[in-house]
């Protein structure tokens, strides 16, 4: 290892350099605190290209996610569409106070987390095992095509996915049965049994969404210095150790980047997608928070009960993606923030 | 062009409309008045003033319907969620049209209109409206199912015509067949299904019939009626009903314990489609055009279309059956058509017209107007003969009647109105109506529940519990039937579960609402 490769925390050597001169420039300047303005004034005239790009991203963020935070009081609030948010009456804790002792919803609390640790365990590596394996394809037409094809399934709606997933388990004409009793065993009526659910809705989800995920690994791994392996070549190490010692390393950073992300939607498990696959009989194992909160809240115009669970699923998502960034940070110094 | 001839063709149909009266007696106002409107139509979601009924009205009234509709939504689950999104997102964007016309808009009007988002109409009813107030007079049950808890009424409902919904059918070529009787109690009834499944009544070698299938699983519940339970009170799914004055639910019954044991067992057996509960609304469709389905409960009209398939499969008859007697010997029919929908019209608090509004309303429930919102313009759509509407022959030719009618303003369940059977008898397949013929003679109808309306605390104490106890039942219900959990063991448990799941306090919030509601 060369100078050139040192960092610090996860930063090349010459960028800490410049940071840190401008910290210091930075600091000589705060001296003169009264013509701090002007700085500011001739930074904007200069830059204002710059700003002018960051607006509309800030609108969107004011209009749709800031703004929108003003009616999470309704959480609080017996809500009435015609009276407002403004003019509905102040009602405490009485919504989470029904959400907590209500043993439908802490089960479909339990089958969200149960169904994102899945997620989490089998459809989280999928796409980087799937970028690594398209990364050995040496035959370009090939790898086009395999790539095409894993990343289909992303683009059909989730109505035609639930609607190939229950043909392919039905128990009469599905082509999974079919095989099963080829093989001399009984049919099996999936959709309806609480034990498959969970499989079967993991397994869409990684067919669904696996090789879409797999592009941001792909281009990873394009970042990789090529000079690296050719040097490897030369130290004469085979794919398998050029895979274990140089491209897992170096995307590190992504993965860790992209599991952080993830674990901030556990609360979010693909709720359309559990709607049109649930039966009543597989409640126990496939309802989750936003489809309870669907069947209970929306239908029946609930507003008020169904932005308390979702204020309850933010505040989960917001502690576990603290919680998943502070140790990243602590223990490989890649972070968010 | 197209709408000038349009215009004529009105002017020419009104001049035959009217001569039996005086020139103008249905003008509502001596200048045009225009009001604005709020339409979500289940199968039309939108308001078009073009539409020629709409027309018609507005040179019979001088009242101009304006169309200001916001969040128009095709979406048609089966609990019609895209119209309460609608209305709901009319509301939250803060103004109230003068007329507000939906699907669904009972709960939404009988919530918001106590708030004062909503006339209330009883007065104004009384007042200025004979022709509805002649209606209640004559119906107070449906006038009571309409009310809200503080004792008004928010919203002119549609009122649909004609006593039957769905029917019990079966496979009559394979009756014959295999040599079989047409099954007239439960027991016979089984053993038909068991042939069906035996006896290779499709004659390809395999025992692949379905004997009995159904679009919506909960057409299966229906079933327990012949072992004396109860599924649903009404044309929702898992409704309560009353017994003797008492609100109760089918589910927590001798007879549906009955039933569904039965049921568990016909499933086992092979007598239920294995895929009942995923197949969903192509069952039919799929079951009928392959040979494979034996019997069902559904709809007259649309199932006795499916006869046309004897053009692809030889001798192919799919009837109506009367009710199999039940196991203490009962025939019941449990669905029919309910008496009123939850659906029609209101008039926003921002009106500044609602006497006029009202005359408006009481308009279609006038002979002119109730025919106008049934059969269309008459010399357009339908001509008098002999007094009765008879819809012109390439009308009716112009594709499902249904649709036609929507699309020229007529049957529009956002609109409050009186629907005329009549209007459906002209279109109706042979083998359905020989079908309602055989239900007319038997009597097999039983009451409907037609609703409540809870006050603010019922309606919490009812949001609060309903959900769950709902959830349990259908999943202890599916259990049950699939076979992986016995009925027999768990009765107490269920019951006890649902007891603590607040099932207790659910109806008695029905029964004071209903109370209230329909007592004297």
């Amino acid at each position: 290892m060369s100078d050139r490769n040192s960092d610090v925390g996860g930063i090349p050597i010459e960028e800490v350099v410049v940071e840190a001169q401008e910290a210091l420039r930075d600091r000589s300047q705060t001296r003169v605190p009264d013509k701090n303005w002007v700085k500011v004034l001739d930074h904007f005239k200069r830059e204002w290209q710059i700003y002018a790009m960051l607006l509309p991203t800030l609108i969107w963020f004011v209009v749709f996610l800031y703004k929108p935070m003003y009616g999470l009081q309704i959480a609080f609030k017996d809500y009435s569409i015609f009276r407002g948010v403004a003019g509905s009456p102040w009602i405490g804790w009485e919504h989470f106070e029904t959400l907590f002792t209500n043993d439908q919803f802490l089960r479909a609390v339990r089958n969200t987390i149960y169904i994102s640790a899945l997620n989490l365990l089998f459809g989280f590596p999928a796409p980087i095992i799937l970028a690594l394996m398209f990364n050995e394809v040496m035959h370009a037409t090939y790898k086009r095509t395999a790539q095409t094809i894993v990343y289909l399934p992303h683009f059909i709606s989730s109505v035609i996915i639930a609607g190939i997933v229950i043909t392919a388990f039905s128990p009469s004409a599905g082509i999974v049965n079919t095989f099963i009793s080829w093989l001399g065993f009984e049919p099996i009526y999936f959709l309806t049994q609480p034990e498959w659910f969970r499989p079967i809705f993991v397994g869409t989800g990684i067919w669904q969404e696996a090789g879409f995920g797999s592009i941001v690994f792909l281009a990873a791994i394009a970042g990789v210095n090529p000079s690296l392996y050719e040097s490897a070549v030369v130290d004469g190490a085979n794919r398998w150790q050029m895979m274990w010692k140089i491209t897992i390393p170096s995307i590190l950073p992504t993965i860790l980047i992209m599991l952080i992300i993830r674990i901030g939607n556990v609360m979010e498990v693909s709720f359309e997608l559990v709607i049109l696959l649930y039966q009543p009989s597989t409640y126990e194992t496939a309802d989750v928070v936003n489809t309870w909160v669907y069947r209970q809240g929306l239908q029946s115009g609930q507003y008020d009960l169904a932005a308390a669970a979702g204020l309850f699923n933010a505040v989960v998502a917001f502690v576990l993606v603290m919680t998943a960034n502070t140790l990243s940070r602590r223990f490989s110094r890649t972070s968010l923030w | 062009m197209r709408k000038l001839s349009l215009a004529a063709a009105l002017l020419a149909g009104s001049a035959i409309t009217t001569p039996a009266f005086a020139e103008g007696h249905l003008q509502i106002v001596d200048e045009p008045l225009e009001l604005t409107i709020q339409m979500n139509h289940r199968a039309y979601p939108i308001y078009e003033e073009d539409w020629p009924v709409e027309q018609a009205a507005r040179a019979l009234t001088n009242i101009h319907l304006k169309d200001v509709t916001v969040g128009a939504n095709m979406r048609t689950d089966s609990e019609n969620t895209g119209n309460t999104e609608a209305l709901n997102l009319m509301l939250a964007s803060g103004t109230i049209p003068d007329i507000v016309g939906s699907s669904r808009i009972k709960d939404f009007v009988n919530q918001y209109g106590p708030e004062g988002a909503f006339y209330p109409l009883n007065d104004l009813i009384d007042e200025h409206a004979p022709n509805i107030k002649a209606f209640y007079a004559e119906r107070p049950d449906i006038a009571a199912s309409v009310k809200a808890a503080d004792g008004q009424m928010y919203y002119i409902p549609y009122l649909p015509d004609g006593k039957y919904g769905r029917a019990y059918w079966i496979r009559t070529d394979w009756l014959d067949a295999l040599g079989l009787d047409m099954p007239e109690t439960v027991d016979e009834y089984e053993a038909v299904l068991r042939a069906f499944k035996t006896q290779d009544p499709n004659g390809n070698g395999e025992a692949d019939e379905v004997p009995f299938f159904a679009r919506q699983w909960p057409e299966l519940i229906r079933l327990v009626t012949l072992w004396d339970g109860r599924a649903h009170g009404s044309d929702t799914y898992h409704d309560f009903y009353v017994d003797d004055g008492q609100i109760t639910h089918g589910y927590i019954g001798e007879g549906y314990r009955e039933g569904m044991k039965n049921l568990a067992r016909w499933y086992a057996d092979g007598l239920i489609d294995a895929e009942i509960f995923t197949r969903g609304s192509s069952a039919r469709d799929f079951l009928l055009s392959e040979n494979l389905g034996g019997a069902t409960h559904d709809w007259f009209a649309s199932t006795g279309g499916y006869n046309s398939l004897a053009s692809e499969i030889e001798g192919f008859e799919f009837k109506a059956m009367v009710p199999p007697a039940s196991v203490s010997g009962k025939q019941i029919e449990e669905h029919r058509r309910i008496l009123v929908k939850p659906d029609g019209w209101a008039i926003g608090h921002t009106n500044e017209h609602p006497v006029e509004t009202i005359k408006y309303f009481d308009f279609w429930f006038t002979e002119e107007g109730r025919r106008l919102a049934n059969f269309g313009v008459e010399g357009m759509h339908y001509d008098m003969v002999d007094g009765k509407p008879i819809f012109k022959q390439e009308f009716l030719d112009a594709g499902p009647v249904n649709r036609s009618l929507y699309q020229i303003g007529a049957q529009l369940q956002g609109r409050g109105y009186f629907q005329d059977y009549d209007y459906e008898v002209q279109w109706t397949n042979e083998i359905a109506l020989e079908g309602i013929e055989l239900y007319e003679q038997g009597d097999y109808l039983i009451p409907d529940f037609l609703g409540v309306s809870f006050n603010a605390d019922e309606q919490r104490i009812y949001d609060k519990h309903w959900g769950s106890v709902r959830d349990y039942m259908l999943e202890r219900q599916q259990a049950w039937i699939l076979g992986s959990a016995d009925i027999e063991e768990e009765w107490d448990d269920y019951l006890a579960q649902l007891d603590s799941l607040g099932l207790q306090d659910v109806l008695e919030v029905m029964q004071s609402a209903y109370e209230r509601q329909y007592g004297n």
